[in-house]
């Protein structure tokens, strides 16, 4: 046991005394916010299109103007979207709406992505292949002075007279005017049919602006009724624990993997077998790791909550109430358990026959294939928690951790928990004493690694 | 003097290959025991098993008083074939890590591991990082590393590989010092120089079976003495030698050649000179000289102890 301890603290410290560990542990929180940032960072730096308007013939007459007139209007009800957006947030997380940023997002979300200028003289003034020519040097970016224009928009309509456009646009990738026009002249087209059909055109503008409000209510609900965020929140913690788990523990199981691989690659193995058994170094090598771990899990864990403390302090409190009263942080911590071991002494048995990632390759590339799987389903968890194939992948060992943590705000049915831990635990044993025999094995063999040789290790005697 | 180590019908077997066959022999209490054999011929496998690393096919082995060696394993020391201590931590520590994990106390094994690495030439070295340090350094903290918690019983396994002629003297030195101090050395090598400077006793080793156990005096007396002679010399004159039991022509510079003649058990060398003196030979250097223990091994075993015997073993290795 002593060993066991010594090499653990051996393990953890020489990860934590690095500084690489630290600025990689605060990396995290930092790329998540920047990551949370950046649409909206997207969204306000993205140059304005600027966009001329050509009404091309006499049949045109008045489509620039409705064009003009619904960018107005659209701007508005962006912002009416952004402000009811904002207030939910402020519903959610206590921050009030009239906060400089939440003022800002509003201003971001409703900010335009068109404006509208003057149609260069050349093109209003010529018509056919002039035109044409003088539409493509407006565009030209590398004319001097003459990247003013982003897009140039003919309007016209059909024998029918239903409006239609041709759109010159600089960038041939750029769909941003094309998509604005075809929903503009939608609108001008169902007006127009509207008033064909004797509807008054105020009408049809209340009608187009109304926005119903909706209220959900569930018997599951705190107030057994009305549906509020509070009763969201489970769900979304528990979709957010089963992420932090697949990280936390893939995480884990790969620095114990480079680790033993180091102490192969640099000979260091046999010496500790001298000095220790094998089943002392690969519990004193998970421990030190796990102990990593929980040190990353403790520190993003304090940077989320303090950053949810100070942004929204009512949400916090709900958030620590749902950890605590619904034993979400229990049933955290069995799955983060039972999730380490399998996947840490697999990852230490592999390790123990490299000596540079390339070896590792061969019984890597499956397994994280099949890593991925818990990922692209937790989503799918979130909305059909009952659905067959998460309540069948969730009763997998390999995936119970992730897919049950997710499963777990939906008040799974008892034996199922009890039976996906149980079965959890269970693998977990064994594959701490097949990846035992493989780690001893590895260890001293010079042999390469492969599904072969690694099967062939867990089957052999000492 | 009792056996400190005994091994009693040692077998190792890989699958279709014998790494070891029916291996016995003991190391009495604090001699120096040369362990020798080309690589591959089975002397990791035997130490591993001695260790307890491995488990043996058949046989059995009691080291310090033990049938398994992880059982003593504080009391033995360890140096690797392939070496390696981690390369951010100082001498210091790595030296009192290792220490820690025989049963030393920390701040006792970084008080050693300071006075051993003094004593050799290495106090400047105790605060850098081993990666910084040159290959003949590391060797030498790697092996205060295996003695620093005052092992009973040491296993050196080809502690001479891959250092210069400098190291391999100072390492002989602190060998001769371990033994000095009441320890039992077992070191493996394939150089028999070493082991003949070192050795109170050696066992020979080839294709995992024993060859020889005893003194470097008892395995040179298997070997034959030879005349070294040198001069424009036909071999089957010399052959027809009294007393010569066979000629090697260890030189050919253009007709001037360097034979040895080796004698017959019992000849004295006197007789063969006197008559390639009288027959008129064109001796022009001679020399009658002792077997070496290199001498002895290929003529106990058959087989060149530079050798390399690793080439089936590698092979079913791989096939593993």
């Amino acid at each position: 046991m002593k060993r066991t301890l010594l090499i653990a603290r051996r393990e953890y410290f020489a990860y934590t005394k690095t500084v690489g560990f630290w600025l990689s542990l605060l990396a995290f929180p930092l790329f998540a916010v920047l990551g949370g940032a950046i649409p909206i960072l997207i969204r306000t730096t993205e140059p304005v299109r600027a966009v001329a308007l050509v009404e091309d013939g006499p049949q045109a007459t008045g489509l620039a103007a409705f064009v003009r007139n619904a960018l107005e209007s659209e701007t508005a009800r962006r912002a009416a979207v952004a402000m009811e957006a904002t207030e939910k947030a402020a519903e959610a997380t206590g921050v009030p709406p009239t906060t400089g940023a939440a003022q800002g997002a509003v201003a971001s979300l409703s900010r335009t992505r068109i404006r509208f200028v003057d149609t260069p003289g050349d093109i209003a003034s010529t018509t056919g292949a002039d035109r044409d020519a003088a539409v493509r040097r407006a565009l030209d970016d590398e004319v001097a002075g003459q990247n003013a224009v982003d897009a140039v928009v003919f309007l016209t309509r059909d024998t029918e007279g239903r409006p239609e456009a041709r759109v010159w646009s600089a960038r041939a990738s750029d769909d941003t005017v094309e998509d604005y026009i075809r929903d503009t002249l939608r609108s001008a087209n169902r007006r127009t049919v509207f008033e064909a059909a004797g509807i008054d055109p105020a009408v049809v503008t209340a009608t187009e602006s109304f926005r119903p409000k909706v209220t959900v209510f569930s018997p599951s609900s705190a107030s057994g009724g009305e549906v509020s965020f509070r009763d969201k929140l489970p769900a979304v913690i528990g979709l957010a624990g089963g992420f932090l788990l697949w990280s936390l523990i893939i995480t884990g199981a790969s620095i114990l993997l480079n680790s033993v691989m180091e102490e192969k690659s640099n000979k260091i193995l046999e010496v500790l077998l001298s000095s220790a058994s094998a089943t002392e170094i690969l519990a004193g090598k998970v421990l030190g790791v796990a102990l990593l771990t929980i040190t990353v899990m403790v520190a993003w864990g304090g940077i989320g909550a303090a950053g949810l403390i100070a942004a929204a302090p009512e949400q916090a409190a709900n958030v620590g109430h749902i950890l605590m009263q619904d034993g979400l942080l229990a049933y955290f911590a069995i799955f983060m358990l039972g999730g380490y071991l399998m996947y840490a002494v697999l990852f230490a048995a592999i390790g123990a026959f490299c000596e540079t990632p390339r070896d590792a390759q061969t019984l890597m590339g499956p397994i994280m294939m099949i890593l991925v799987i818990p990922i692209m389903t937790m989503t799918l968890a979130l909305e059909s928690p009952d659905a067959p194939v998460i309540r069948i992948l969730s009763l997998v060992p390999l995936f119970t951790p992730f897919l049950m943590m997710a499963r777990l705000p939906a008040d799974p049915p008892l034996i199922e928990v009890i039976g996906a831990m149980a079965g959890m635990f269970g693998f977990a044993l064994l594959m701490v004493w097949l990846s035992g025999r493989a780690f001893r094995a590895g260890a001293l063999s010079d042999v390469k690694l492969s599904w072969k040789s690694f099967m062939g290790a867990i089957r052999g005697n000492r | 003097m009792t056996a400190a180590l005994t091994l009693d019908g040692v077998s190792k077997r890989y699958r279709d290959f014998q790494a070891v066959s029916d291996l016995s022999f003991s190391v009495p209490r604090g001699s120096i025991c040369g362990f020798l054999g080309p690589n591959g011929a089975g002397k990791t496998s035997t130490l591993r098993m001695i260790l307890g690393l491995q488990g043996a096919t058949s046989g059995k082995i009691d080291i310090l008083g033990a049938n398994d060696g992880r059982k003593v394993r504080d009391r033995i020391g360890f140096l690797p074939e392939e070496r390696g201590l981690y390369k951010k931590m100082t001498p210091v520590e790595a030296i009192a890590y290792l220490g820690s994990l025989k049963g030393l106390a920390s701040a006792e094994g970084r008080r050693r591991a300071r006075a051993m690495l003094e004593q050799q030439g290495l106090a400047a070295a105790q605060n850098k990082k081993m990666k910084e340090l040159s290959k003949g350094m590391a060797e030498k903290v790697q092996l205060i590393a295996s003695v620093v918690h005052g092992p009973e019983f040491v296993i050196l396994d080809e502690p001479f590989s891959g250092l210069d002629p400098v190291n391999q003297q100072g390492l002989e030195t602190m060998i001769r010092g371990l033994a000095a101090n009441g320890a039992t050395v077992l070191f493996s090598t394939h150089v028999m120089q070493h082991a003949e400077r070192l050795c109170d006793s050696v066992v020979l080793l080839a294709r995992g079976r024993k060859a020889f156990e005893g003194s470097v005096e008892e395995a040179k007396s298997t070997a034959p003495r030879f005349l070294e002679l040198e001069g424009e010399i036909d071999t089957a004159l010399v052959s027809a030698l009294p007393g010569v039991s066979s000629v090697e022509i260890l030189a050919d510079d253009r007709g001037v050649r360097t034979l040895k003649a080796s004698l017959a058990p019992g000849a004295g060398g006197q007789e063969a000179l006197k008559a390639a003196f009288l027959t008129g030979i064109d001796v022009r250097r001679f020399a009658l000289k002792e077997p070496t223990l290199h001498d002895a091994f290929i003529g106990l075993t058959g087989d060149h102890p530079d050798q390399d015997q690793s080439v089936k073993a590698t092979a079913v290795e791989a096939a593993r």
